[in-house]
């Protein structure tokens, strides 16, 4: 897929899914069998319960004089009877915040400056865990072509090693920012932080340890790296120094989701907050494991975005056409893997809600009928941004393929389309207006455009829009090929039908739902998904199984891209931060007025929620913010590298999947 | 941020301009020493000029508050920055202008611009912000009249004032009621200029006969018209019995029928769709109604308060309020409470009538008979929300408002979509939802006669 050598990168396609998997494995299976094994850990800790209660009452009985221990009932956790799981109470119930628990500087208010913190915080540390995947999947495809093509294995390993590069200051920025978080908390939130230490308290020592040994590993991991490279077992064992620090790196992000996790669907405590004597319970609560997946593909979008941009900057200030060549192909890949990450996170953002629901159904409802519903519309158009941004860059990146100006008059028509879906897909359902505005327009929606308001109009929209970017991108992969198997005209014919036939069957299912009651209307989207999902499979399959034994129009030309392309790429780069900011302002907004959910009331004055248009100024802050300060450690990165100029630049770079023989 | 703080983002912005235009400066400076035909000086000084505004702009935001600051940075130093743009274009006319940028600067008018129109179309949006209502405003010995006024702004508006926001307070007023002029919910009258008219309109003979005579009892609210000395003790006002402005505006709150405004009211203009405000579910005390009414008498004229004519609460007012169990806390119900106290806790019969519920008159919304009207609007063409039935569709409503809006059948006109507020969500427990939506399933029309 990203170029000649179709089975390295067809390798590396499979080693992503590979990586992916091992991540996730963990946690959905903890998941599927947590109900099981829960069941039977409720049972026994619940047992054990009752035996202790009843030595207690023997030894009552016998008038002992010795304390009593107290039962307390957890919020969250049950037995296998559905009754409240208790535990010993083994801390101090969640305090009552006055005023003396709130400080605050009078330029701004605390929970803002908090806000900025966590969020900057929260940026360099998604960024410094999604590098070194990329690292260790890199490195390994470059260990795996080594005998085949070693100028590749060369790329391949310089690459790794100069994203590692950027990662190592940012990583160090990234521990400054989390120690300006830390003081935050500490100076102006002292009453809510000492009960939270308090619950956490072992769990924040594990992650200054743990935090100890990513140091340690990433510094041997980059240090070491010319050192091992030197010989081919300790390059293995080079690479297996990022699988351990990859493991780290995600086992310090699932800790530190506990906290936030806990404070938003609390667990192994009681009602008054005392902490009921079970560390894991409280770690695991209900939301951890959607957290902490999504997260993870986040990373890796939110990384792929921030290394496109990075390549895209460095590709338009690049002086030597082999320097504009290697950031094209740069380019190119982190938007492979953005894109990549990007097509499973919406799953993980259902289970998410999922779990939101079952904990409780009013936060859900909040999220997506209640005060948080604008701020999924916003959603929607920044996911609208973000297909515009991959369209785009595949449109421009046609103009440098030889070949592809047999595809390229088509592209007028998808972005048409695409700007007619998006239409669509960002049209509010209602919006608030007179009633002289209702009465000129005989209603709460438009005769017309009101029609496009509601889900089918949405669901017909959307997966439009995803099918159109699938059909751009197939375009794309045969724009420089000369197909040559004998059944090219039947498997083009297959393709269309496939496009044309999935096409109308979304715009019918679409129509249909108009005409069907609300409770059997939602289950269209169903057949509506099945139907893009097999235009990406089965029209991929059949697109890739042409290319054999095709002729080439002619390579493609690295380091053409046009503008329009690089800034395609920086949009991206953009909605991806502003769409991370939104989504992480949302999973921590539904606490309203709560510092831990029913359980520590926030007393400050700062306990309201923001409106929409206060919360994305502040985004908008953010967004630019982290840049800047993105940019300065990629411009303290490359200070060290200009010393290393000496190393010779590999001539050759990838070619795309366009040069598949 | 409050009203009173710095924007975060525009703070950002001038000084992210401030340095663009020092580096433009730095920029033409080397480009004049590289080239000897250039006049330094001349280019030199305009640019050193652009970047000495530029920093004068910036250090005057830093004086600014938040709302002053967007409009000073779209109206000066946004053009200073094009200035710029457009000057720097001329210094570098016909030498490969667009090479003469750093890519760096582009990105970054790309990306701030992009970041911009962001939060420019978060804040075209409904701007709706949920507050935990405020605590009890302390009622201090040595009060000012400032201190007190606002006490009243924020009976009306909330504990606190976020720019451009409109949120609403324990009083409930801007759900109706406009304050600025121009301004038309066309629901209930502007109250742009109230304190002037309440002088003029009780000399009007509109006001003197209609809908009542002065001395008549208003039977709704127990008020008689025009006697400011036979309303309940506790609201009245000391001194002359002649009717004054205050009296006007304390009777518009304590008894709305007493004189509706012309096209405003239900029945020919006899009936007035607001509740009375000293009663149940708002409920205002005597000191939070008087405090109201000098934020009515003062809010024309900021910083004036020689029109506020109530006095300032005493010492023995404060008591008073303390005893009576009237702490504010976030509106919530827990289901344990009886559907009754339930309902007025919320706020239902402000606007809705609700068979079975005492004093729950309100005209503002459709009345709540819902057997019998939830099922025909599940079933109404227009209807677009996701019920199946009467309970569904009850609780639809009750969470998000807006799926349905009924038709007002009496006006010819939908009832207004927008004014029933969106966070009930937040202030029902799961079981309180299920008690809510069981009772009102059940509502219908008292038989006629």
């Amino acid at each position: 897929m990203l170029g000649k050598q179709t089975g390295r990168y067809q390798a590396l396609s499979l080693a992503m899914v590979m990586a992916f998997a091992i991540y996730l494995l963990p946690a959905f299976a903890t998941d599927a069998l947590a109900k099981e094994a829960y069941a039977g850990q409720a049972f026994a800790e619940e047992a054990f319960a009752k035996e202790v209660l009843a030595e207690e009452a023997v030894a009552g009985g016998e008038g002992e004089g010795e304390s009593e221990i107290e039962w307390g009932q957890d919020v969250f956790y049950k037995d296998w009877e559905g009754n409240p799981l208790k535990g010993p109470v083994s801390g101090f119930p969640a305090p009552e915040l006055g005023p003396s628990d709130y400080n605050n500087y009078e330029f701004a208010p605390s929970r803002m400056i908090l806000w900025m913190a966590a969020q900057q915080h929260l940026y360099f540390g998604s960024f410094v865990l999604a590098v070194p995947i990329f690292c260790m999947l890199i490195e390994f495809i470059g260990i795996r072509s080594k005998e085949s093509d070693p100028i590749m294995s060369v790329k391949y390993d310089r690459l790794a090693h100069d994203l590692m590069k950027i990662s190592l200051t940012a990583y160090s920025w990234t521990a400054i920012l989390g120690g300006i978080l830390l003081f935050t908390f500490i100076t102006l939130f002292p009453g809510f932080f000492k009960y939270i230490a308090g619950i956490f308290r072992p769990v924040m020592h594990i992650y200054a340890l743990m935090f100890l040994a990513e140091s340690g590993i990433l510094y041997v991991y980059y240090y070491g790296w010319e050192r091992m490279s030197q010989d081919p077992f300790l390059k293995w064992i080079h690479v297996s120094l990022s699988v351990l620090l990859n493991l780290v790196g995600t086992v310090l992000m699932f800790l530190a989701n506990s906290w936030a996790t806990f404070m938003q669907a609390p667990g192994g405590i009681d009602e008054q907050g005392r902490f009921l004597g079970n560390i894991w319970h409280v770690i695991h609560s209900t939301l951890w494991n959607p957290v902490g997946v999504h997260r993870i593909l986040g990373n890796i979008v939110f990384g792929g975005g921030i290394v496109g941009a990075y390549a895209a900057y460095h590709y338009l200030t690049a002086k030597t056409e082999e320097e504009r060549a290697h950031y094209d192909w740069v380019c190119y890949v982190a938007m492979f893997i953005c894109i990549f990450g990007l097509i499973p996170l919406p799953f993980a953002g259902y289970w998410l809600m999922k779990e939101v629901y079952a904990f409780r159904q009013q936060m859900g409802i909040t999220l997506m009928g209640g005060i948080m519903a604008w701020l999924f519309i916003i959603q929607a158009v920044m996911i609208g941004l973000l297909f515009f941004g991959a369209n785009s860059y595949l449109h421009n990146g046609m103009s440098r393929v030889k070949g592809a100006h047999r595809y390229m008059k088509y592209s007028k028509y998808m972005i048409l389309l695409l700007i007619v879906c998006f239409t669509m897909w960002m049209t509010p359902h209602t919006i608030v207006m007179t009633p002289a505005e209702l009465k000129a327009m005989g209603g709460a929606q438009h005769p017309i455009i009101g029609h496009f308001g509601v889900m089918s109009a949405k669901n017909t929209a959307v997966n439009l829009m995803i099918t159109t970017t699938i059909l751009c991108f197939l375009l794309y992969q045969k724009a420089n090929k000369k197909i040559t198997v004998p059944w090219q005209t039947i498997g083009n014919c297959w393709l269309s039908a496939i496009f044309i036939g999935a096409a109308a069957n979304i715009i019918f299912l679409g129509v249909y739902g108009y005409y069907l009651p609300a409770n059997i209307r939602v289950g269209l989207s169903v057949p509506q998904v099945t139907t893009t999902l097999t235009t990406l499979f089965v029209g991929t399959a059949i697109n890739t199984s042409m290319f054999k034994d095709a002729e080439t129009y002619g390579e493609v030309q690295w380091g053409t891209m046009s503008k329009v392309g690089t800034y395609a790429i920086f949009l991206l780069a953009i909605s991806f931060t502003w769409l991370m900011g939104l989504m992480g302002y949302i999973r921590s907004a539904v606490r309203l007025f709560w510092h831990v959910t029913e359980v520590m009331r926030d007393n400050s004055v700062d306990a309201y929620t923001l409106t929409i248009g206060e919360a994305g100024k502040m985004l908008t802050f953010n967004t630019l913010f982290v840049w800047v300060q993105f940019v300065v450690v990629f411009w303290v990165a490359s200070l060290t590298g200009k010393k290393e100029e000496t190393v010779p630049e590999p001539q050759a770079v990838p070619v795309p999947a366009q040069q598949q023989q | 941020m409050l009203p009173e703080q710095h924007d975060i983002l525009w703070t950002f912005m001038t000084m992210a301009y401030t340095l663009f235009a020092f580096y433009v400066f730095v920029n033409v400076i080397q480009h004049c020493r590289e080239n000897e035909g250039v006049n330094g000086k001349l280019w030199g000084g305009i640019f050193g000029a652009f970047a000495l505004i530029s920093f004068f702009e910036t250090v005057h935001m830093f004086d600014l508050v938040q709302a002053d600051q967007m409009t000073f940075i779209f109206q000066y130093q946004i053009l200073t920055v094009l200035a710029i743009l457009l000057v720097w274009g001329v210094f570098f006319k016909s030498q490969d202008i667009q090479n003469q940028s750093s890519p760096i600067i582009r990105a970054f008018f790309f990306w701030s611009t992009v970041s911009i129109v962001l939060a420019g179309y978060t804040n075209w949006l409904p701007q709706q912000r949920s507050d935990p209502p405020p605590k009890a405003a302390a009622i201090a010995e040595d009060l000012t009249m400032e201190e007190f006024v606002e006490m009243g702004r924020v009976i009306v508006f909330g504990a606190k004032q976020v720019a451009g926001a409109k949120a609403i307070g324990k009083g409930q007023c801007p759900l109706c009621h406009t304050f600025d002029p121009g301004d038309l919910s066309g629901r209930c009258p502007n109250l742009f200029g109230v304190e002037e008219r309440s002088h003029t309109r009780i000399k009007e003979d509109r006001y003197l006969n209609l809908p009542m005579k002065i001395g008549e009892l208003e039977q709704v609210a127990g008020i008689t018209k025009g006697k400011p000395d036979e309303i309940p003790e506790e609201y009245r006002r000391t001194g002359s019995p002649d009717l004054i402005g205050e009296d006007y505006l304390r009777e518009s709150i304590m008894c709305p029928s007493c004189y509706v405004v012309e096209g405003f009211g239900k029945d020919a203009d006899t009936k007035s769709p607001m509740p009375v405000i000293t009663k149940p579910p708002v409920s205002l005390s005597p000191v939070e109604a008087n405090a109201v009414i000098a934020w009515l008498q003062s809010k024309d004229t900021p910083g004036e308060f020689s029109n506020v004519t109530v006095p300032l609460p005493t010492a023995s007012d404060a008591v008073a309020e303390d005893t009576s169990d009237d702490e504010e806390r976030p509106v919530f119900v827990t289901g344990t409470e009886p559907i009754e106290q339930m309902i007025n806790t919320l706020g239902c019969p402000l606007c809705h009538t609700i068979p079975g519920i005492e004093g729950a008159v309100g005209e503002l919304g459709p009345k709540l008979f819902e057997k019998i009207n939830a099922p025909q609007r599940i079933k109404d063409p227009n209807y677009k929300g996701s019920a199946t039935n009467t309970k569904e569709y009850v609780r639809e409503s009750i969470l998000d408002p807006g799926a349905y809006v009924v038709f007002n059948e009496a006006e010819g006109e939908p009832f207004p979509d927008g004014l029933m507020p969106t966070t009930f969500s937040q202030m029902l427990s799961v079981q309180a939802l299920d008690k809510l939506v069981d009772f009102i399933s059940q509502t219908e029309a008292p038989p006629e006669g």
